[in-house]
């Protein structure tokens, strides 16, 4: 038998490896702004990085170097099942590249990313109004690509813990190191016909380049903005507005946009102007008459927003709450904000909705416009008259 | 050379005071109306002791008076107490806009009133309040 001296090989090339661990953090990210609607823009960067990341993969799945195409690892479930079954003998195949269940993992977390991409656009199509389907899709579908986004996710962690388990189980028993070879892209390999493939280093500079420059556009404002003209990611759309709404109900507190409270609500509050809350308003009956006029037209039930739509939703048809902080839908939203928060002197109201919403004039109410006071930005903000 | 300055001094009188000017046209009219319905010398002594006086409200049993949202020194910016909404300072002297509007003024003394002091004030009341604020 003839010695053969293991020598290093370039298995993965630099995109590959660019790709890897851009992924890793990508996903990581997203896993942690998940939930947050004041880090929505951060998770969705996320998702389109994601997104982007899967997109060169599968082109470099075709053209790319040999160890990373798919017909280098892509094989039919007889040569898994043989893998698996003598795994654990001393005849176990060992494989430079992708093994057989490696390479099945890829293409199932490939597949299944893109699922949740795209039922992500879907969510924030549908949910949020943004993104390349905004205005396409209902709320309602939009919550169903939610829940579908939700459970996905969840399966693609599974896919990765099983990935990541599998990655230290082949690495103890071929004794050699992956996730160094994933780093430095060599492996020890004494079979002679194997060749280093090429490195490829300037598509993965232009690769790290092009998610830098795209991270640095996505996130600019946040780097310009001021104490005043504080950054919002998502712009809400034009809600129709009303002098008279607006400067009537906008006296002692935020003047509400109509899109917080079904028509009933505002019916019944308006009805009842000479006690509100302990106030009486006073109106004449014109002034009261285009209030009322403008309030249904714009009611909860337009759905203009997605507090709209959810507020609507939520509140029974038998209920007429009179205030936005008593439906079922707010509460649950600030259910997690501490006790102190409220108490702070730049809120004290629950109805101080402007404290802490930065586009609540507007009446948006848009994810990761939401800054709580206790942030030095924002002192300013709150306590500046209109 | 001193007659142009005389001139222009003159000039510049009714133009420095045209703010306060404009605000006690609004309030000598309401003034007027207040004295119609009864009331006599309005004191700024008396619109001074009614904007400190404190107010037990009937069912919470809190105290109230002019100062909780308009803090005691009316050149200060005050703050809606129930709802934290700022609100402008009341004195003409640094917030020229106010005691200009007629139908605010007559608005706010009555919603202001009714929840400080739990009734409407009397054209006594209000003559003198408002004779108070504008000497702030
Ligand atoms: C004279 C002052 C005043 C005016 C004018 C006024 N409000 Fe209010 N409003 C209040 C006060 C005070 C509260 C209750 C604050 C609290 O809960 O402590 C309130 C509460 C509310 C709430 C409930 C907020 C919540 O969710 O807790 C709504 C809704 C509301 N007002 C709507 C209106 C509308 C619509 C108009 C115009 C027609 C209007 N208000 C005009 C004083 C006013
Ligand atoms: C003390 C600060 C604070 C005040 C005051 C406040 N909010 Fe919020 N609100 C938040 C925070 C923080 C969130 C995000 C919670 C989360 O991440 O789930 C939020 C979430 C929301 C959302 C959900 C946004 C979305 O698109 O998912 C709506 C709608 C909303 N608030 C409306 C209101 C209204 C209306 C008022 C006034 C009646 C109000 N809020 C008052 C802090 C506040
Ligand atoms: C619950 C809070 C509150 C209390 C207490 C209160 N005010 Fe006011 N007051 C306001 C608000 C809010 C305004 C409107 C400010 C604005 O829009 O510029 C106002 C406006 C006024 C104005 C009209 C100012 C103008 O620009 O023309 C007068 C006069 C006034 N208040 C007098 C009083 C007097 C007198 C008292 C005590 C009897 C009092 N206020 C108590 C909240 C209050």
């Amino acid at each position: 038998m003839k010695l053969v001296i293991p020598e290093a090989k370039r298995i993965w090339d630099l995109p590959i490896r660019v790709f890897h661990w851009l992924l890793v953090s990508a996903f990581i990210l997203a896993w942690l702004t998940q939930g947050e609607d004041r880090y929505l823009d951060i998770h969705v960067f996320a998702g389109y990085l994601i997104l982007g990341l899967f997109l060169f993969r599968i082109g470099w799945g075709f053209w790319g170097s040999h160890y990373a195409c798919f017909n280098s690892f892509a094989c039919g479930w007889r040569s898994v099942w043989r893998y698996l079954t003598i795994l654990l003998t001393p005849q176990r195949q060992h494989f430079i590249g992708h093994n057989p269940i490696g390479g099945w993992a890829i293409l199932l977390i490939l597949g299944l990313g893109l699922v949740v991409t795209l039922t992500g656009l879907l969510t924030l199509g549908g949910e949020e109004q943004h993104g390349p389907l905004a205005g396409l899709i209902s709320f309602a579908w939009g919550d169903i690509g939610h829940e579908c986004h939700e459970i996905l996710a969840w399966l693609m962690l599974g896919l990765i813990g099983i990935h990541i388990a599998g990655v230290l189980v082949e690495s103890r028993l071929h004794q050699e190191n992956l996730i160094k070879a994933m780093i430095t892209g060599y492996k020890n390999t004494s079979t002679e016909d194997t060749a280093s493939v090429a490195n490829h280093s300037r598509l993965a500079i232009s690769l790290i380049l092009v998610v830098l420059s795209s991270g640095g556009s996505y996130f600019y404002g946040y780097f310009t903005q001021t104490a005043e003209h504080p950054y919002l990611p998502f712009i809400g759309p034009q809600l129709p507005d009303n002098a008279t709404w607006r400067e009537v109900c906008g006296e002692c507190h935020l003047a509400y946009h109509p899109t917080l409270l079904p028509a009933r609500s505002w019916q019944r509050l308006l009805n009842e102007q000479h006690q509100h809350f302990e106030e009486d308003l006073d109106l004449d009956a014109e002034t009261l008459a285009e209030l009322r006029q403008f309030a249904s037209d714009n009611a909860a039930e337009t759905h203009l927003t997605e507090p709209a739509w959810q507020i609507e939703q939520t509140t029974p048809l038998n209920q007429a709450p009179l205030r936005i902080t008593a439906t079922a839908y707010w509460q649950e939203q600030h259910e997690e904000i501490p006790k102190q928060i409220w108490q702070h002197p730049l809120v004290k109201f629950k109805g101080h909705c402007n404290a802490c919403h930065l586009d609540a004039e507007q009446g948006t109410f848009e994810d990761a416009a939401m800054r709580l006071p206790q942030h030095s930005d924002f002192s300013q903000l709150s306590t500046k008259p209109h | 050379m001193n007659k142009y300055l005389m001139i222009c001094g003159m000039m510049l009188l009714p133009l420095a005071y045209s703010h306060s000017v404009l605000a006690t046209a609004a309030v000598d009219e309401l003034l007027a109306e207040y004295r119609s319905a009864g009331a006599t010398e309005f004191s700024v002594e008396a619109g001074n002791t009614l904007w400190l006086q404190e107010f037990q409200d009937a069912q919470s049993g809190k105290m109230r008076q002019c100062a909780t949202c308009h803090t005691d020194n009316l050149r200060n910016p005050g703050k809606h107490a129930r709802t934290g909404k700022p609100i402008e300072p009341l004195a003409t002297s640094v917030n020229p806009k106010s005691l200009t509007d007629i139908k605010k003024i007559r608005k706010w003394l009555k919603r202001n009133c009714k929840w400080t002091i739990g009734r409407e004030c009397t054209p006594q009341e209000k003559g003198n309040v408002l004779t108070f604020i504008q000497t702030q």
